[in-house]
């Protein structure tokens, strides 16, 4: 998967072509409305995906240790619901604490540099074939074996049907 | 912008008066320059007549796929209409100071015709016409690869015409100068380190050099949308910005590519004469072999890859900020798994 241009670079991307390349040439008041609502929402996601999966395991675990507060603030009280309410902590509230999704920024940035370091070995084992070592051929099939499974997994998941809008 | 047209078509068609532009709109028209059409209302020895036009106009500079220039065009374009009978639209003139248009721009003749090439293919409203056009389309290609340089670029505009340092003195010399460029230029487009299979395709193309063969004059950008068509035959062959000096096999090359790119067929036809290049290899006795084509696919891909990844790559630095690289960047993914084929990587899906 590339890491650049990132799924906001994409998002951001939508927002100033509706602006400068789509609202422009709209002329139904109805329609330049939508588009307007459609950069909102698209700020929407940019605004929401960095934090959705953190923010989710967050709520997650602290609705665990509510359920369990809970029923700790109620001690001794009796009857069906106090029951339910201490039923639901003993369940639901025991439920383990998910882990925190890492943050991905340094994750991608060392995907980066590792991604630019297999780039520069491709440059020396050029050198190296060109000189007549054999090894370097061999060498260079193994990285070509890993971008292999990658260009094939980002064909299928980054491509959108088929042949090129605008071009007959 | 009417006037402007309306100026220019007097300017190149002294003999016309009356001149009034009705119709002008943008249209898609390719990536690589701003597209419109209309209709020039005019009166010629007494009679009125309407002449449908092109207008492509260049993008600002940063903007810009390809950084060519519209008087080199317009000469190609006179100089294969008035020298050959491959069908090209007539360029009536150009305008290279941006003031009428707001960048140099030039004016064509709207030739007739469907531009909408993929009714050839994969069961469209046109398939029945596919074996004729495609053959014609060989033919036509076959004899713009059989033009003397000399005589169709007398002036030597189409040897380097973009700046790249292209040497033509032999085929060698061109076949190094272009690797070079394409690996001097590597280093503007790596916005993403996945780019380093374009550089390996860099590399194995310099390890893996083919026979030599006579350079021609190509088209450049010879892909399934660059071409109109009626009645069974090509009417037109459009988009010659990208033309130059190189080798033929490159023509026959990037269609391959396009045709995975842009889901069209054309080497599969004309199917009579066992494909494209059987046809080519008939035509000009050439005998291209698979191999050689395979090379070429890679070497003209990587020919074009370097300006659009370019593009894209000062898109994603955010020099400018328009949608269309983005789309070209998605749209380009189906050539990876084709050039990883071409350069042997193992485990390429059938």
């Amino acid at each position: 998967m590339m890491t650049s241009p990132t799924v906001d670079d994409l998002l951001e991307g939508f927002i100033v072509a509706l602006q400068n390349e789509i609202m422009p040439h709209v002329g139904s008041p109805k329609a330049y409305t939508m588009c307007q609502m459609l950069q909102s929402l698209i700020q929407e996601v940019r605004q929401v995906m960095p934090v959705y999966d953190t923010y989710v395991a967050e709520e997650h675990n602290g609705m665990t240790r509510v359920l369990r507060e809970t029923a700790a603030v109620l001690g001794s009280v009796n009857g069906p619901e106090a029951d339910r309410i201490r039923e639901r902590a003993a369940t639901l509230g025991s439920k383990a604490d998910v882990p925190m999704p890492p943050d991905q920024e340094p994750i991608r940035a060392a995907h980066r540099e590792l991604g630019y370091a297999l780039q520069d070995c491709i440059t020396d084992l050029d050198v190296l074939q060109r000189a007549g070592h054999s090894e370097a051929d061999a060498a260079l099939q193994v990285i070509r074996g890993h971008l292999m499974g990658r260009i094939v997994r980002d064909t299928e998941t980054i491509t959108a049907g088929a042949g090129m809008a605008g071009r007959g | 912008m009417e006037q402007s047209v309306a100026a220019l078509m007097q300017q190149v068609l002294p003999e016309i008066s009356n001149v009034s532009i009705e119709g002008f709109e943008q249209i898609a028209g390719g990536f690589s320059r701003e597209t419109f059409k209309c209709d020039a209302r005019v009166t010629r020895n007494g009679s009125e007549e309407v002449l449908p036009l092109i207008l492509r106009k260049d993008p600002p500079d940063v903007e810009a796929i390809l950084h060519t220039d519209r008087s080199v065009e317009h000469n190609l374009i006179e100089s294969l209409r008035l020298r050959t009978t491959i069908p090209v639209s007539r360029s009536y003139g150009y305008e290279m100071d941006p003031a009428p248009f707001g960048h140099p721009a030039m004016l064509l003749e709207r030739a007739t015709g469907s531009g909408q090439t993929s009714a050839l293919f994969n069961g469209g409203a046109d398939e029945d016409q596919a074996e004729s056009v495609i053959k014609h389309l060989c033919e036509v290609l076959v004899e713009l690869h059989s033009c003397s340089i000399d005589k169709i670029d007398p002036d030597g505009a189409l040897t380097d015409p973009f700046h790249r340092g292209i040497d033509i003195k032999s085929w060698d010399a061109f076949m190094d100068s272009t690797i070079e460029f394409f690996e001097s230029s590597y280093t503007s487009l790596n916005y993403d380190p996945m780019l380093m299979i374009a550089l390996d395709a860099v590399y194995t193309l310099r390890r893996n050099k083919p026979r030599p063969m006579p350079l021609a004059i190509v088209h450049g950008d010879f892909n399934p949308a660059n071409f109109l068509y009626e009645n069974g035959q090509v009417s037109a062959l459009i988009d010659w910005e990208a033309s130059r000096v190189g080798d033929p096999r490159e023509d026959l090359g990037w269609m391959v590519l396009m045709d995975v790119v842009s889901d069209a067929h054309v080497m599969d036809y004309p199917k009579k004469e066992g494909g494209f290049l059987a046809y080519y290899n008939k035509l000009t006795g050439n005998d291209i072999t698979p191999e050689e084509l395979g090379y070429f696919t890679l070497f003209g891909t990587m020919q074009i890859a370097v300006p659009v990844q370019q593009f894209v790559s000062r898109r994603v630095n955010k020099e400018y900020m328009l949608l269309l690289p983005y789309y070209v960047a998605q749209s380009s993914i189906p050539a990876f798994p084709l050039m990883s084929k071409l350069m042997g990587y193992e485990g390429v899906p059938a």
